[in-house]
């Protein structure tokens, strides 16, 4: 399989490598960089699991090309929280009981997270929209939803 | 009422913080050195005969380590009834059956080895229907099922049929019961072949050491279920079988028995002698994993003129596909409640476990529950409309209460029915007037809980920490945040203070297994009892340190003082090191945990009868209230609120309840509404998330869950488990309330709005 040679920055850290070209960005974060927060349930594009942030839009590492993202940045849940501080949203998901057996938690933080970006003060239809690509099979998302709904309130309106 | 200091609380979960960074490792996270990666080749055909399978190109690979098939592996049975190998033999009885495996140096590799297996069958015919295969002369699946040997000596296979399992429940005399009735009902339900969808797919990782020992990391809520029947496949002993469950990302029953995965690990990881991996992709779990069992239900109930119910006939068929697994059991308990909550003096079951050709069936939350409880509160809703009264009404006048006998002959203790059902009809405003297009449906349920035996051992450390080893998995229920405030309850130790290693059977104590909502109960009583122990030996060495009487002595906030004097007393720190000197030794309390007097299983049930006086630990009760609407024009529902009532004895944590709780009713929506695997020639169809619809944030409405506490004498605290009950009650709770505004009444689940469309054009014609 032919490689290519890569840059890009992982949670603000930078690596260069060579890849095979047939690689998932997934595969990639998982097994070369060992970043083994991004979970993958279907490896299909359906489940959401595998949920990273490309240049902070919302990406399913398991159809994104390793190549295909060269020079860009990635956030994985493994560098959300900074100097042992935990990111707003992993906060309310732990106050809110919105984590069970948690493994579609790193992918549903990070849908949440590029929607907070984009639009800071959502309605709870608008924050089930936004994870409507990601499966919880445990939670019944009831606590999910109240979770973002919380952090985005914490985050100020701007007039 | 007493008040407890961390019971009762609805303190966040233990295990969180983890989760939430991303660094909470799974079996699915697991790389060992040199690891080989498994892949399975399966069976295309329902119903075939292996003639021949060559190997030979596919192990001339580059890169390929080892390979199996049914001529190399040991042919001892992987469960229950014996009736299956960890790979097929001589034939093959479903589509997506183990025929071969190999393990190579990447999965690229593996997958190519697996086109070069080339094996010829001689196809068979098929049976798919369980009713066919139940008939005098049908063709049979398992031509030796006399000859299995039987793990349970209660398993009652039927041998020159196709029925694996029977249980029968015999309770007065029905047929008089039928002639005494004002009107007789009967009905006919089904429901569906589902999947449990956990998100972290089966995995384990399989390594051999340099003794011949075996250590597998697996994700599977039963690893000493696993440790013992692998210890008995591959014939290595017990203490040479060590199984490490990590997290586990979802169960709801698809992990409670030893699978296929796990011994397939280890037989790549014997022949290549390398450690290797095997985990199923999503279509392999929805083809080769075991699914939910259909069933053919037929409740016959007789009816005194003003409700009263008389006499109660089920016959319940549960398609168990191509080997028995958990379908037994499931049999065994669908046996025992098929007539319902209700207080009946007459009662007739028979509960069929029967082959087909298709995907196993086994556990899934409820275990049987489900299903059978969609057939009788379906049943007493035609019952209620039929005979005028209100459907809340009829329940509650023939509802369980404590002290009752049920069908089963048990005097009930912890009964909160009537309870739940009042709760539950006052969250929904059972009786207000609704505007057009919108209908109510209450439903309500019994539910046993599992006894076996389940042992714990709580280790004070040196620096004052406590551990607490059990063998109950952590799966996303929550049980290891129960252990710890129990055990911060019984010792006086900060909940923060407290840690739950992982499981490893080579250190945590025996537990019978995570399913069956028996973890609260069974091993909440063990750590209840390993932490009494624990803390007994703390304040008898404080005593010695402190001069003070043992009686005198208190244990809270993680020291030990006197209570005369509270100035006077020792961290748990000062008391653990203190300890490594004595003659007492490291401050390790232990228990193991069964129900007194009674065998671990339970009583068994009388064969002829279904008899017993305590066949489970204790039964939980729940009710369960729909609000929807139906689109006239498409059929499509819409689910307004649902509120879910359920008796959890004591809840230790009533927002893990809740939690629990809501999931539950979510995975109820999904199997009401839209959940069934379809089939193809005994092929499922529908192999991914873009065709089996699993419900999403925006299908969900308003979820009420609601928490009734009818204190069980047993329970740790009095609490019962509440893992499995919450999806059981919500269909016939949906399917009522759409026949509440429709007059639609729909027996066969999924209830799919095509189905509600053309038997609403019907009944226009
Ligand atoms: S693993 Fe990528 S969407 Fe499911
Ligand atoms: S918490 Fe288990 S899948 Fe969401």
């Amino acid at each position: 399989m032919k490689a290519k040679h890569i840059e890009l920055v992982v949670n603000e850290k930078a690596y260069d490598m060579t890849v095979a070209v047939n690689r998932t960005l997934l595969e990639v974060l998982r097994e070369d960089l060992n970043l083994t927060g991004t979970k993958f349930s279907c490896e299909d594009g359906e489940c959401g699991a595998c949920t990273v942030l490309l240049d902070g839009k919302v990406v399913r590492s398991c159809l994104t090309l390793a190549v295909d993202v060269r020079g860009r940045k990635v956030t994985t849940i493994d560098g959300l929280s900074q100097n042992g501080e935990l990111h707003p949203l992993q906060a309310a998901f732990i106050e809110h009981g919105a984590i069970q057996c948690g493994f579609c938690t790193p992918g549903m933080i990070l849908s949440a997270k590029a929607l907070l970006d984009r639009h800071p003060h959502p309605t709870e239809e608008e924050v089930r929209t936004a994870i409507d690509g990601n499966i919880c099979r445990c939670t019944g998302y009831t606590r999910i939803v109240k979770a973002i709904l919380v952090a985005s309130q914490k985050i100020p309106m701007v007039s | 009422m007493c008040s407890y200091s961390v019971v009762g609380k609805g303190i966040s979960r233990v295990d969180v913080m983890e989760k939430a960074t991303g660094a909470a490792q799974y079996t699915f996270d697991i790389r060992l050195p040199g690891m080989l990666y498994g892949k399975v080749l399966r069976s295309p055909y329902a119903h075939a005969r292996i003639v021949h399978i060559d190997t030979s190109r596919a192990e001339h690979l580059k890169g390929v380590k080892a390979l199996i098939c049914g001529r190399d592996i040991p042919p001892r049975g992987l469960f229950h009834l014996g009736d299956q190998t960890l790979l097929a033999t001589d034939k093959v009885r479903f589509v997506g059956e183990p025929v071969a495996a190999v393990a190579a140096t990447d999965r690229d590799t593996a997958d190519e080895a697996l086109d070069l297996i080339e094996v010829d069958y001689e196809e068979l015919p098929p049976l798919f229907d369980p009713e066919e295969a139940m008939a005098e002369g049908a063709l049979l699946i398992h031509e030796k099922l006399g000859e299995y040997h039987r793990l349970m000596p209660w398993l009652h296979p039927i041998p020159g049929t196709n029925i694996c399992h029977l249980t029968k429940l015999r309770r007065g005399d029905v047929e008089a019961g039928f002639r005494e009735a004002y009107r007789v009902y009967e009905n006919r339900f089904t429901t569906s072949m589902v999947q449990h969808c956990s998100l972290e797919p089966h995995v384990a990782v399989a390594a051999v050491g340099a003794t011949g020992d075996i250590t597998l990391y697996a994700s599977t809520q039963s690893p000493f279920l696993v440790r013992e029947r692998l210890s008995h496949v591959f014939q290595i002993p017990i203490s040479k079988m060590r199984v490490i469950v990590p997290y586990v990302g979802g169960g709801f029953g698809a992990k409670s028995a030893v699978t296929t995965v796990e011994p397939i690990a280890v037989g790549l990881a014997l022949k290549a002698q390398a450690p290797v991996k095997l985990q199923l992709d999503r279509s392999e779990e929805f083809t080769s994993t075991v699914v939910r069992h259909p069933t053919v239900i037929n409740l016959k109930t007789g009816v005194s003129r003003d409700g009263k119910l008389l006499a109660s006939k089920a016959k319940v068929i549960w398609d168990t596909g191509a080997y028995a697994d958990d379908g037994p059991f499931v049999a065994r308990w669908g046996g025992l409640t098929a007539s319902g909550p209700y207080q009946i003096e007459n009662v007739w079951n028979d509960s069929c476990c029967v082959y087909t050709n298709k995907a196993v069936a086994g556990a899934f939350r409820g275990f049987g529950c489900s299903q059978i409880t969609w057939a009788h509160e379906s049943q007493m809703d035609i019952i209620a409309r039929d005979l005028g009264i209100d459907p809340l009404e009829i329940r509650l006048k023939n509802a369980v209460e404590e002290g009752a006998t049920a069908a089963w002959g048990e005097k009930l203790h912890s009964v909160g029915l009537k309870a739940s059902l009042r709760a539950a009809a006052e969250a929904i405003g059972w009786g207000k007037k609704l505007p057009p297009g919108t209908g109510m449906g209450i439903a309500c349920m019994h539910k046993f809980t599992v006894a076996l035996m389940s042992s714990a051992m709580v280790k004070v450390n040196d620096d004052g920490r406590v551990e607490v080893f059990k063998g109950s998995i952590e799966m996303g229920q929550g049980n290891n945040t129960i252990v710890t405030q129990i055990a911060s309850e019984v010792i006086g130790v900060p909940v923060e203070q407290i840690s739950v290693p992982e499981i490893d059977t080579r250190f945590s104590p025996y537990n019978g297994g995570t399913f069956g909502s028996r973890d609260t109960f069974m091993v909440g009583n063990a750590v209840r009892l390993a932490a009494e122990d624990a803390r007994r030996q703390l304040l008898k060495a404080a005593a010695e340190m402190l001069k003070v009487p043992f009686e005198e002595l208190r244990c809270e906030g993680g020291r030990v003082f006197s209570s005369e004097n509270p100035a006077e007393g020792v961290y748990l720190a000062e008391i653990a090191y203190y300890s490594n000197a004595s003659p007492a030794g490291p401050i390790i309390g232990k228990s193991g945990y069964s129900l007194k007097g009674i065998p671990f299983r339970g009583i068994p049930l009388d064969p002829e009868t279904g008899q017993s006086e305590r066949p489970a630990a204790c039964w939980t009760y729940a009710a369960q209230a729909a609000e929807v609407t139906v689109d006239k024009d498409t059929g499509t529902v819409r689910i307004l609120k649902l509120v879910a009532a359920h008796d959890v004895g004591r809840a230790i944590n009533p927002t893990n309840c809740e939690q629990q709780i809501e999931g539950a009713l979510v995975m109820g929506i999904g199997t009401t509404l839209y959940e069934e695997l379809g089939l193809d020639a005994g092929r499922i169809v529908n192999p991914s998330f873009a065709d089996y619809k699993v419900p999403r944030a925006s299908d969900v409405p308003e979820l009420v869950p609601i928490i009734i506490e009818a204190p069980h004498r047993d329970g740790p605290f009095g609490a019962k488990g509440v893992g499995e009950p919450g999806l059981a009650p919500t269909a016939a709770a949906i399917g009522n309330a759409i026949c509440a505004t429709t007059s639609v009444r729909l027996k066969d689940l999924p209830i799919t709005p095509e189905k509600i469309f053309s038997e609403m054009k019907e009944r226009e014609a």
